[in-house]
């Protein structure tokens, strides 16, 4: 299909050449490379009918799908075993919704990020062997998206698993008493307030950076007499001796668009209606990001991780889940006003 | 019959008259109507009639306003957040608009704002001011008063939905010509300095917001900003007090007037704001 | 003609006066760091050493904190009418933390070295805030007129 579009346009580039329309040929040119690269929508060979059609059956089919996962522990769940200090479990794919305010009983006020959870499912279990012979992994999918820049090897593991594809598949290491059956539904209740929790982004991209932006280099003055030298990083090492320069010398490059994990960041505030999540301070990654939440692994911080719901949260187990959980500090929105002393 | 009705529209009329000055001026009209009572009693001795209890409406409390008003907090900003994000965050704002009313006021209101201060005596603050400037958007919005103390001038930015605050009263309701008045740290005191013990001036609850269209006179440059580049746009000084007409023909040197043909950073809100204040009207009144 | 100047600046002069502005003589630090060294301060108490008039402005020298930034209840040095002064930051320009004052100007009062305040009244109000960094200001807060 991209091999044809090409043809095409290289044909109606040379019709254009030989039209001779000075001004504007070099910019069909470029137009017809630009085109080369793109790729096939599905709808392009499809009526306005046929479009609809497909759009109303897929969202009909994923809804579908969706509902039938919601309650997987009518057929035959997984063995389920009891908590442990140490263990691990899974954890969950979110989107960046943006940051608020949240003040504490105490007066004072933090900012929080709001991170959704939306149509997070478990994919695929990998065992011990399979995964990297230390522990095994549970493969975990969020936000529903098109099938149509999905693979084949992709799409099949969502069939397996009967839930729509994902944006996002991630991988958790969890341990051996927390496997989770694939296609099981994940919620925002699977963390509570109170507790840490790790999140990893791909932060904001910032192109291609010179030392003083990348690494916080100090540059070199504005005046007294120097040439061509204010931001440039300076002496990249000594000479003589070692006559090279070291690996890993901080140099300009491509800044951000990395994955970053910000570690130990607390949980205020569960909405369990809506699966948000309000976390404590920033996060890496632009708004609507996708990216992955699990327990801290902060040795000084797991303290607070006290029988979690494990391995995860069941809407039949706890289905009387307030609509709001609240961290004990956390100033409630119904309450009366502060008054400090 | 025609007649008789022009009588009953008269005595109508009388009547609308007659209440009008009521509704305006309450206090007036109720004690003047006590004074009244004995002097109707001493015409009929034998039988007594306790006076009429006089009904005072205090109406320099503060009522609240019928108007429809949408607090701009309330309208998200231009951006590619999900709307859901802010629709999350009204419902926290309406919950604590439940529990503490957040008045109506514009810049060039003034307020008086009570909040919980741990460090000062008695443990409250009462802070009494000009609103000079609204800003920040859903849980976040300020507002910026300011007055003058023992002349210095002092600000104090307020963050509306802090549960630090205990009561929020608009002394003053009424508007400006410009909607940010930050140049009045740069204007005589006087347009700034307001009575802490200021007793609340009524205002009525429907109808139109009083209208100030005072200019201000400031002090002799160098100001915190140069007030006169079209950028700031600003309605409300004397530039003639304080600049040659020279210089204010330099100051367009700034202007960019291409800017208003940009229909890029045309926002629409009204269709959005219609929307949110119905959504806040059924949630107010749960 | 040099007489109509003169009128001129005669009548700028008594406008000033009667509008009970802040006196004016000398441009403004501007709000970025809050205090820092070379910051011209205005003395806010009723010590004769930070009223009298002088030809120069008091400037701050010195600031005792870790960054070289002065807020409230830091302490700074002063070179005030030629001799080392010691004062206490009792507000500033720079917008501090919400709802917390924010004053039109940079305001210390002169202290000893022991702590105690110079003078025997401060004319403006002074930040509650203040009070949380209590201790050895006491006799600071003790004098202040009002607190905002």
């Amino acid at each position: 299909m991209a091999s044809w579009s090409c043809r095409f346009l290289l044909q109606r580039g040379t019709r254009i050449f030989s039209l001779r329309t000075a001004a504007e040929s070099p910019a069909h040119v470029a137009a017809c490379i630009r085109t080369v690269k793109t790729t096939t929508w599905f709808d392009e060979h499809l009526t306005e009918d046929n479009q609809e059609y497909m759009r109303k059956s897929t969202a009909q089919e994923y809804r579908r799908q969706t509902a039938d996962k919601l309650n997987p522990l009518k057929d035959e769940p997984w063995q389920r075993q009891e908590w442990t200090q140490g263990s691990r479990r899974v954890g969950l794919v979110a989107v960046k919704l943006g940051m608020a305010p949240i003040w504490t009983k105490t007066g004072e006020r933090h900012v929080a990020t709001m991170l959704q959870v939306q149509d997070c499912h478990v994919i695929k279990h990998l065992s011990k062997e399979e995964y990297d012979g230390h522990t095994a992994a549970l493969l975990v999918g969020g936000k529903n998206v098109s099938p149509f820049h999905r693979s084949e090897e992709q799409m099949e593991m969502f069939r397996n698993a009967g839930v729509p594809p994902k944006h996002k598949v991630t991988t958790f290491k969890v341990s051996d008493n927390a496997l989770i059956k694939p296609g099981t539904p994940l919620y925002a209740a699977h963390f509570r307030p109170g507790q840490y929790v790790d999140i990893t982004a791909k932060s904001i991209g910032k192109g291609f950076q010179g030392v003083m932006k990348r690494y916080g280099f100090k540059g070199q003055p504005a005046t007294h007499g120097q040439t061509k030298t204010h931001r440039r990083p300076g002496a990249s090492g000594p000479g003589g001796d070692p006559a090279k320069v070291f690996k890993g010398k901080k140099m300009p490059g491509m800044m951000g668009n990395i994955f970053v994990t910000e570690y130990g960041l607390k949980i205020w505030r569960v909405n369990t209606k809506y699966n948000v999540l309000y976390v404590n301070g920033s996060v890496p990654g632009h708004k609507n990001c996708v990216l992955k939440i699990r327990d801290t692994v902060l040795p000084n911080r797991s303290s607070t991780l006290l029988s979690p719901p494990f391995p995860t949260y069941f809407t039949e187990e706890e289905g009387d889940l307030d609509e709001d959980l609240y961290d004990d500090n956390l100033f409630i929105h119904t309450d009366p006003s502060l008054t400090l002393t | 019959m025609a007649a008789c009705a022009k009588g009953l529209d008269k005595c109508m009329f009388s009547l609308r008259l007659l209440r009008n000055p009521r509704l305006q001026n309450e206090r007036f009209i109720s004690t003047s109507l006590c004074r009244l009572a004995p002097a109707y009693n001493s015409e009929e001795p034998p039988k007594f009639t306790p006076p009429p209890k006089p009904v005072i409406i205090d109406k320099t409390q503060t009522v609240a306003s019928l108007r429809k008003f949408l607090s701009p907090e309330f309208i998200p900003p231009r951006q590619r957040t999900d709307p859901f994000k802010f629709s999350i965050e009204r419902k926290d704002m309406i919950r604590r608009r439940k529990v503490l009313n957040i008045p109506e006021f514009y810049a060039g209101s003034i307020l008086a704002v009570t909040m919980a201060d741990p460090n000062a005596s008695g443990k409250m603050n009462r802070f009494v001011g000009i609103c000079i400037q609204r800003g920040g958007k859903g849980l976040g919005a300020t507002c910026v008063l300011r007055n003058i103390i023992d002349n210095q001038g002092v600000e104090i930015c307020y963050e509306l939905y802090s549960p630090r605050i205990q009561k929020i009263d608009v002394l003053k309701l009424e508007k400006r010509l410009d909607d940010n008045l930050m140049y009045l740290r740069d204007a005589l005191n006087e347009y700034s300095s307001v009575d802490p013990d200021m007793k609340p001036v009524p205002f009525s609850p429907t109808g139109e917001v009083p209208f100030n269209k005072m200019k201000v006179r400031m002090r002799p440059k160098p100001w915190s900003k140069r007030w006169e580049r079209p950028k700031f746009n600003i309605q409300g000084i004397r530039f003639d007090l304080s600049l040659t007409p020279e210089k204010m023909e330099h100051a367009q040197k700034w202007a960019q007037p291409w800017l208003e043909y940009d229909m890029l950073k045309e926002y629409d809100t009204s269709k959005l704001e219609e929307q949110i204040f119905r959504e806040f009207q059924q949630e107010m009144s749960k | 003609m040099a007489l109509h100047l003169l009128t001129r600046s005669l009548t700028g002069l008594l406008v000033e006066s009667s509008s009970m502005i802040q006196p004016r003589t000398f441009s403004v630090t501007a709000v970025a760091a809050a205090i820092q060294k070379m910051t011209r301060v205005r003395v806010v108490d009723n010590s004769s050493l930070g009223n009298t008039p002088w030809h120069r402005p008091p400037r701050v020298i010195h600031v005792y904190t870790k960054n070289g930034v002065g807020k409230v209840g830091d302490r700074v040095l002063l070179a005030i009418k030629g001799q080392k002064k010691k004062a206490l930051i009792v507000g500033h320009k720079m917008p501090g933390e919400r709802m917390s004052p924010r004053f039109d100007s940079n305001n210390v009062v002169l202290i000893e070295d022991n702590g105690n305040p110079t003078g025997t009244r401060i004319k403006v109000p002074l930040p509650t805030h203040l009070r949380k960094v209590d201790g050895d200001y006491s006799k600071v807060l003790a004098i202040a007129n009002s607190f905002v």
